[in-house]
């Protein structure tokens, strides 16, 4: 049997994927353009991310992720009922970034690449440079300068790619650090489910918070439960590896979460994915406009 | 009574004293800076400061060892403390890592651990869940059941925390009094006196290491710091970051026992231990001082805060690491002193480790570069 290494391998090649997804899901939702000067860039998280937590039921790390496996006859697709969802988070964002002054959108539908973050998170260290590197020459063919990133694993990623990639000139923003203004939706007291890459590695922390506090959502805390050092991890970047495990620490987390409001604010499609049966939440795109 | 039980209590309990100290004292954090900047001096030279330590050690009238793994270790030990004899261990985590308990009493001798947690585990045979508190997965509860079954304490499931000590002080005071070998690690050795400080709060290990005529200490070579000011900040900073601050006790010890109070000629012994024996261990560290994606990780102080701001870890029932080492720091030693990676293929990168380390490790990052060992150890199985 084909070692993990090489199935995550031959998936990228074949799907550009880990695994064999039908990347005709991703781009479903846009109207963007597909020039201009900054790229909006998906990497196709939201879309697939309730998709991947179906995935990790099935034991068998490679089997689950080959096409030879169980799913041999067609491609892995998103729920309906997900990607619309995902539409409305990723349209609000494009919505949010022209109010603050980004004009020059643009997506890459069907060519855009997948950043590699669940080999970087996995420890496949050698698959994500030989990836990055691609992507990175991929982006140097179009002609691609600037990125925005809208979610966190992916921007971890290409935050990344300094030290794999020599030369990478890409320059790249999150939406978090571009959106400066919104309107809370609600009046409902919520609390806050923060990502830890945002929070704790990528010093993102203060500007989803910070946009959270100027549009008025109103937040309960609690230091040992969302504070920065207590607050901690959905389980989703150990799914993979130990569903088991990665269930116990989304449960725990949205057992503290449940103690401080009925719903929590997340930033992140996998905190959403990973989540959404324990506890209530909604991404903060659905909460402001 | 059960793990989560336990945990949220040590939590609510641990964290926010933490905090409390650091506010009150605000010359901890500088001084945990202080001490990473030489601690990391040490792991880039470590063969020159484990020299400079051995020869610090012989001028004080002790002993010192290398031990290349932990079988070496052992012998070096085992053949100080003989058979027939009654060893007092003070808590070593190292001793642990080195299987030291059940070796010297498979060489006939009576072996008893006298900090209250480790008593603990050896009473029940079980592995040490928290690098500083070992038994913190045990409530109260469960002590006093414990402590009656197994040394026939008269204490009940309703004793208070207090009676279950005073229980345990009852039960150990007179092995301390009678014991021929104390045995403790050290929390950091000074390599340019050869000393060597032990931070605690209830007595066993000044007890240990200065009551028995012989005193061994056994720890790893990262615990060597340039000089005795270091080796103290090292004490400190780490009470402070496990929320014991200030820390009852600070032992500092170099050489066995001694006088100058005859025309102030400094002679041994005089009323503590006639011998001190200092054992470095290796174990697989050296190595790692010398491997460029990990190195970062023989900085760990042992004052497992870490832990408490870990998911994986409150989730695991404690069982996150490998023992002795348990927790964000046990994933990286697992791998540093036993070469097991599966510990780290568990961290979800929570990152909050990092950010409570005080010595500023970069453990995901660590961790990341095991699981990539892992990955490629794991090609050929799925």
């Amino acid at each position: 049997m084909a070692s993990l290494r090489e199935v995550l391998r031959d998936n990228l090649k074949k799907y550009g994927f880990p695994f064999p997804l039908n990347k005709a899901e991703c781009h479903g939702w846009s109207d963007l353009p597909r020039s201009g000067r900054t790229l909006f860039y998906t990497s196709c998280m939201y879309q697939i991310a309730t998709l991947t937590k179906s995935l990790s039921k099935f034991v068998g790390m490679a089997d689950k992720l080959s096409a030879f496996g169980f799913l041999a006859s067609k491609l892995l697709k998103p729920p309906k009922e997900d990607l619309e969802r995902a539409s409305r988070v990723l349209n609000k964002m494009v919505k949010l970034l022209k109010a603050s002054g980004v004009n020059d959108l643009f997506y890459l539908y069907e060519d855009e690449p997948y950043s590699g973050a669940a080999l970087l998170e996995m420890g496949y260290l050698d698959l994500f440079e030989e990836h990055a590197k691609s992507v990175y020459s991929f982006f140097k063919s179009r002609g691609i300068s600037r990125v925005i990133t809208v979610d966190p694993h992916t921007h971890n990623a290409l935050t990344r790619y300094r030290e794999f990639v020599p030369g990478f000139d890409v320059e790249v923003l999150n939406v978090y650090e571009v959106i400066k203004e919104a309107k809370a939706l609600t009046q409902e007291e919520l609390t806050v489910h923060d990502s830890c890459l945002y929070s704790r590695f990528l010093g993102l922390r203060e500007n989803y918070r910070g946009l959270i506090t100027k549009a008025g959502l109103r937040i309960k805390e609690d230091f040992l439960i969302t504070g920065k050092d207590n607050a901690f991890c959905c389980g989703y970047p150990i799914e993979a590896v130990d569903r088991d495990l990665s269930e116990r620490v989304a449960e725990l987390r949205a057992k503290g979460l449940k103690s401080l409001a009925n719903r929590a604010i997340v930033v992140c499609p996998m905190c959403y994915a990973q989540l959404r049966d324990k506890v209530e939440v909604v991404d903060l795109m659905e909460v402001i406009e | 009574m059960s793990w989560e039980e336990a945990i949220n209590r040590v939590i609510s309990h641990g964290i926010p004293r933490v905090y409390e100290i650091l506010e009150r004292h605000p010359y901890l954090p500088e001084l945990a800076s202080k001490l990473r900047k030489a601690r990391e001096e040490v792991i880039k030279n470590l063969d020159h400061y484990v020299e400079m330590t051995m020869k610090s050690v012989q001028r004080t009238g002790g002993k010192a060892y290398l031990a290349n793994d932990a079988k070496e270790a052992r012998e070096i030990v085992g053949k100080i403390v003989g058979t027939g004899k009654r060893v007092v261990l003070g808590k070593s985590m190292v001793a642990f890592e080195i299987g030291l308990r059940k070796y010297l009493q498979s060489l006939g001798n009576e072996v008893w651990e006298t900090d209250l947690g480790e008593l603990l585990l050896q009473l029940t045979d079980d592995n040490p869940s928290h690098i500083i508190g070992p038994a913190i997965h045990m409530t109260k509860e469960r002590v006093a059941k414990v402590l009656r079954e197994k040394i026939g304490a008269d204490v009940s499931e309703s004793s208070t925390h207090e009676e279950l000590v005073a229980a345990a002080r009852k039960f150990l005071r007179e092995k301390f009094l009678t014991a021929d070998v104390g045995i403790t690690g050290a929390n950091a050795v000074a390599a340019d006196t050869g000393s060597i400080v032990l931070v605690e709060n209830e007595g066993n290990i000044r007890l240990s290491s200065s009551v028995p005529p012989v005193h061994i200490s056994v720890t790893g070579v990262e615990k060597i710091v340039p000089t005795l000011e270091y080796a103290v900040i090292e004490a400190l900073v780490q009470s402070a970051y496990w929320g014991l601050y200030p820390p009852t006790y600070v032992n500092l010890t170099s050489g066995p026992s001694s006088t100058a109070d005859i025309e102030h000629k400094r002679v041994s012994p005089a009323h503590g231990p006639k011998e001190f024996h200092l054992v470095l261990i290796d174990n697989g560290r050296r190595e790692i001082a010398k491997d460029p994606d990990l190195w970062e990780g023989l900085l760990c102080i042992r004052c497992g805060r870490c832990h408490l701001h870990c998911p994986v870890y409150r989730v695991l029932d404690g069982k996150f690491g490998a023992p002795p080492y348990s927790g964000p720091m046990g994933a990286m030693w697992a791998y540093f002193v036993y070469r097991d990676p599966k510990p780290a293929t568990l961290c979800t990168h929570s990152g909050n480790c990092k950010d409570v380390c005080p010595m500023k490790i970069n453990i995901p990052r660590v961790l990341e570069r095991i699981k990539f060992r892992a990955s490629k150890a794991g090609d050929g199985k799925a």
